[in-house]
């Protein structure tokens, strides 16, 4: 814990007040953690990034004037020290790739405890990601060497890792059988999301280009 | 009808033609000295002998007789052999022009002499002194082509007051002269000129265009063997224009012999009509009969008797008269029988086809008669034409049938474009046909997949929860457990939604991330022992849910019941299967008790929906749930064996 030291500033974006009152509870619960901002749509939201960056941002997909998508994708540029999650209640791969692609780099499940989405913030904040079998899945297929050129290739220990998450080996599991730390693998996933918010802008630049947009 | 219309714009074309022809002629009319009269003095000789330089000093014959020019003899037809072809008889017909005033070269510089006959040599003498002779052949020497003299201008020279032409030739035929103009450039120029186009340029010009025609049709026929009217078309071509050499050919020696030349012209005439009648019974879809033996006959024998390769051979000149009454004859009967054939078969084409031959014999007759000076010599030859003109009519109706032919090429094109196009559309309304009942099949699968799933899971779920709230028999943490397996039960309901690409170990890997905060929550260490399994082929959605619904239930026995501490999940493959163990170290459970008992039917009846096997272990060290997938699914008892 990180006791003692600043507490963790927490801006949730969510329509949903039944969860956003939870969310805030769940913080307020936490010692370490404050309140920064809570905003309901991505107009709010969108003001709230013009104000000081927090350092952890939780963002609802389906907003009531926007998706928030665009939310993720101003705040990964105004806040770029901001680790930004995407609410979701079945972490399906449809709603958290676009997100890592415009810049979250990780999730919250809706349905956990309290403590639980603590915890998940904190790791997040400490440089840890969630990831899921099937969206590590998604990813092996997009990095696949035959697909769009002009993109970050996983390295051979990041694609060793993502293959065991893609037959439930969980992160402690994986640095055992990689013989590496916990520490590592959650640099390797952190890595990896990165490599996909690259990615998918090369793919955009790659499509722009084909397009003859750019 | 579009045929009299075609036939009609022909017509008009060819009357604005011979109009237009009439009108160049008569404006070409020659001016100046008008010579109509002269004395005339003949000798026989032998052989061909060279022209003196000067008539000054050769005894010139004493008996001469007053003509008018034109004049011509009347030849003998005579089939009559010379003794010698080296020295044949020949004559020496004389002709002695005073002019009536001395004129001056200078200023009427051209004599000009619109036609000329000899079948033998020239030469024209100016004030005595030779100022032309003619170069050629003897025989074939260009007398066709009129004659166009530029007196000798000089310093000082004497004013022209006579003039005397000399013409050798066989003896019986040939030896005419047309009247003679004197006159300068203006004067006698373009009625030469004209009178040169008609006579030699124009036939030259129009064989040559139709040989080139001709020689496309035969590279058509190459490709197209079976189509007779290209080859006959490039023969008609071809003869057509080897009958026209002669009209214009014979100012220079010829690299023939007059022999072989003769040979060539005379008989071409014969081949001309021989093609025609080939021709027409083609374009008539006509059998060879009785006349095509006769035209081949005629062809043959006329071709060989006249064949200068043998000692004894008739000669063509002296035979032509005869073998163009020959061919007269011959045409007029192919020309005849056509017209009879084309009537009967109501084809106007063949008809008109026919008739242009047939005319083409009549037209014919005003040559011959002009060959052999019965009509005045100043007049045409009208046959060359006649014979281009035919030439046409041939090559109209050879394109026509090449245009069709085109046409039909493009319009089966289209038909088969169009074909193609309908059936393309009608393979693509089938194909969106199946696809639509594939799509409405899969749908119809996946609602019934997850109207079961519901029916089995989620709701039964809540509807326990609500029974229990409803008799008050539950506390905040048993219906938090419950809604918390509804929500469990949905994730993997939203998981298994998804393709999972015949990989087991994501199937499983899912299932793991989906219960580990529960397991968790209970303190239950979970051992993941799964090793690489070959991939499952006939693994889909349905199946994948029945394989995650099985597993789902062990684990939620461990954590609800099962009191345990440890749990393991493994896979291997032994046999033909792949063996999925979930086992704890709980405190097992009776498989004969009713709740339990439900639970098992449940995972039994999901297990044999997949072809899989299920054997439940349990006893006080624990329970061991043990799943068999067959790798590969067979149909019922093909399953290998050993």
């Amino acid at each position: 814990m990180t006791t003692g030291s600043v507490p963790l500033k927490v801006t949730i974006v969510e329509d949903d007040a039944s969860f956003r009152s939870s969310f805030v509870a769940a913080v307020e619960a936490a010692e370490d953690m404050v309140l920064h901002a809570a905003a309901e749509n991505v107009a709010q939201a969108m003001a709230l990034l013009a104000g000081a960056p927090a350092d952890i941002l939780v963002v609802d997909l389906g907003l009531p004037d926007g998706s928030g998508i665009e939310v993720i994708r101003a705040a990964h540029g105004a806040w770029p020290e901001c680790g930004i999650m995407v609410s979701t209640t079945f972490a399906d791969d449809r709603h958290v790739i676009p997100s890592i692609e415009a810049g979250a780099a990780g999730y919250l499940l809706k349905d956990s405890s309290a403590s639980r989405m603590a915890d998940d913030i904190r790791t997040l904040h400490s440089g840890g990601s969630p990831i899921s079998p099937r969206i590590a899945r998604k990813i092996l297929l997009r990095f696949r060497p035959v697909e769009a050129p002009a993109q970050p290739l996983l390295s051979p220990r990041e694609k060793q890792a993502l293959e065991l998450i893609t037959k439930g080996f969980s992160y402690d599991e994986i640095a055992e059988l990689m013989g590496v730390t916990r520490n590592t693998v959650m640099t390797f996933v952190r890595r990896i999301y990165q490599k996909l918010e690259v990615s998918s802008k090369a793919e955009a630049i790659f499509e722009a280009r084909s397009h003859g947009l750019l | 009808m579009a045929f009299y219309k075609l036939l009609a714009r022909y017509l008009t074309a060819l009357g604005i033609i011979i109009a237009i022809a009439v009108v160049l002629h008569l404006v070409a009319q020659p001016s100046g000295l008008h010579i109509t009269e002269a004395e005339l003095s003949v000798e026989s000789t032998v052989g061909y002998q060279a022209p003196p330089a000067t008539l000054v000093y050769r005894a010139m014959p004493e008996d001469w007789s007053h003509v008018a020019l034109p004049n011509a003899a009347i030849p003998r037809l005579a089939l009559s052999q010379h003794d010698s072809a080296a020295a044949p008889d020949t004559q020496l017909t004389w002709y002695r022009v005073v002019l009536p005033q001395a004129v001056s070269p200078a200023d009427k510089g051209y004599l000009y002499i619109p036609r000329w006959k000899s079948d033998g040599t020239i030469a024209v003498y100016v004030n005595g002194a030779l100022q032309y002779q003619s170069h050629a052949n003897l025989q074939w020497n260009g007398s066709n082509r009129p004659l166009r003299i530029a007196f000798d201008v000089t310093e000082g020279a004497a004013p022209i007051n006579a003039i005397v032409i000399r013409l050798q030739h066989l003896r019986g035929i040939g030896g005419a002269l047309s009247s003679l103009w004197v006159g300068n450039f203006d004067e006698v120029g373009p009625a030469y000129m004209v009178r040169n186009l008609f006579q030699a340029e124009l036939s030259y010009l129009t064989s040559a265009a139709f040989l080139a025609s001709g020689v496309f049709s035969l590279l058509v026929w190459f490709r197209r063997r079976q189509e007779r009217l290209y080859l006959l078309f490039f023969l008609m071509s071809a003869a057509t224009f080897i009958r026209g050499l002669h009209n214009h050919l014979g100012l220079e020696q010829l690299p023939l012999s007059d022999a072989w030349f003769g040979w060539l012209t005379v008989n071409s005439t014969m081949w001309m009509v021989a093609l025609s009648h080939l021709f027409l019974i083609t374009v008539l879809h006509l059998r060879a009969s009785w006349i095509t033996t006769i035209v081949g006959g005629a062809t043959l024998v006329l071709g060989l008797v006249t064949l200068p390769l043998f000692e004894g051979a008739l000669d063509p000149t002296l035979t032509a008269p005869f073998a163009y009454a020959a061919a007269f004859v011959v045409c007029n009967l192919v020309g005849i029988s056509a017209i009879r054939a084309a009537w009967r078969r109501q084809s106007m084409e063949g008809l008109v086809l026919a008739v242009w031959v047939l005319l083409t014999a009549y037209l014919g007759i005003n040559d011959l008669m002009l060959q052999n000076n019965l009509i005045s010599i100043e007049g045409y030859f009208i046959l060359p034409f006649v014979q281009i003109a035919l030439v046409f009519a041939f090559f109209h109706t050879v394109l026509a049938h090449y245009l069709k032919a085109v046409d039909e090429v493009e319009r089966s094109n289209i038909v088969l474009a169009e074909r193609l196009q309908a059936r393309e559309a009608e393979l693509v309304a089938s194909h969106e046909r199946v696809r639509e009942i594939e799509q409405r099949e899969l749908l119809h699968h996946e609602r019934q997949r997850l109207t079961e799933d519901m029916h089995d899971g989620l709701g039964s779920s809540l509807l326990g929860a609500l029974r229990m709230v409803e008799r008050g028999r539950l506390d905040e943490a048993e219906l938090t457990q419950i809604l918390q397996g509804c929500i469990d039960d949905l994730k993997l309901t939203i998981d298994s939604m998804e393709p999972v690409e015949t990989d087991l170990l994501l199937l499983l890997g899912t299932l793991r991330f989906r219960l580990q905060p529960r397991l968790e929550s209970t303190g239950i260490k979970l051992h993941w022992d799964v090793h690489d399994v070959p991939p499952l082929v006939w693994l889909d959605q349905r199946h994948a849910l029945h394989i995650l619904r099985v597993l789902q239930e062990a684990f939620t026995n461990i954590i609800k019941h099962a009191d345990a501490t440890e749990a393991t999940v493994s896979t291997s493959v032994v046999g033909g299967d792949i063996v999925i163990g979930v086992s704890d170290n709980g405190k097992g459970f009776d498989p004969a008790a009713p709740r339990s008992g439900r639970g098992l039917a449940n995972q039994a009846r999901r297990a044999s929906a997949i072809k899989a096997r299920l054997t439940v272990e349990s006893g006080p060290e624990g329970t061991r749930l043990t799943l068999l997938l067959p790798i590969e699914q067979r149909a019922e008892g093909m399953a290998a064996v050993g």
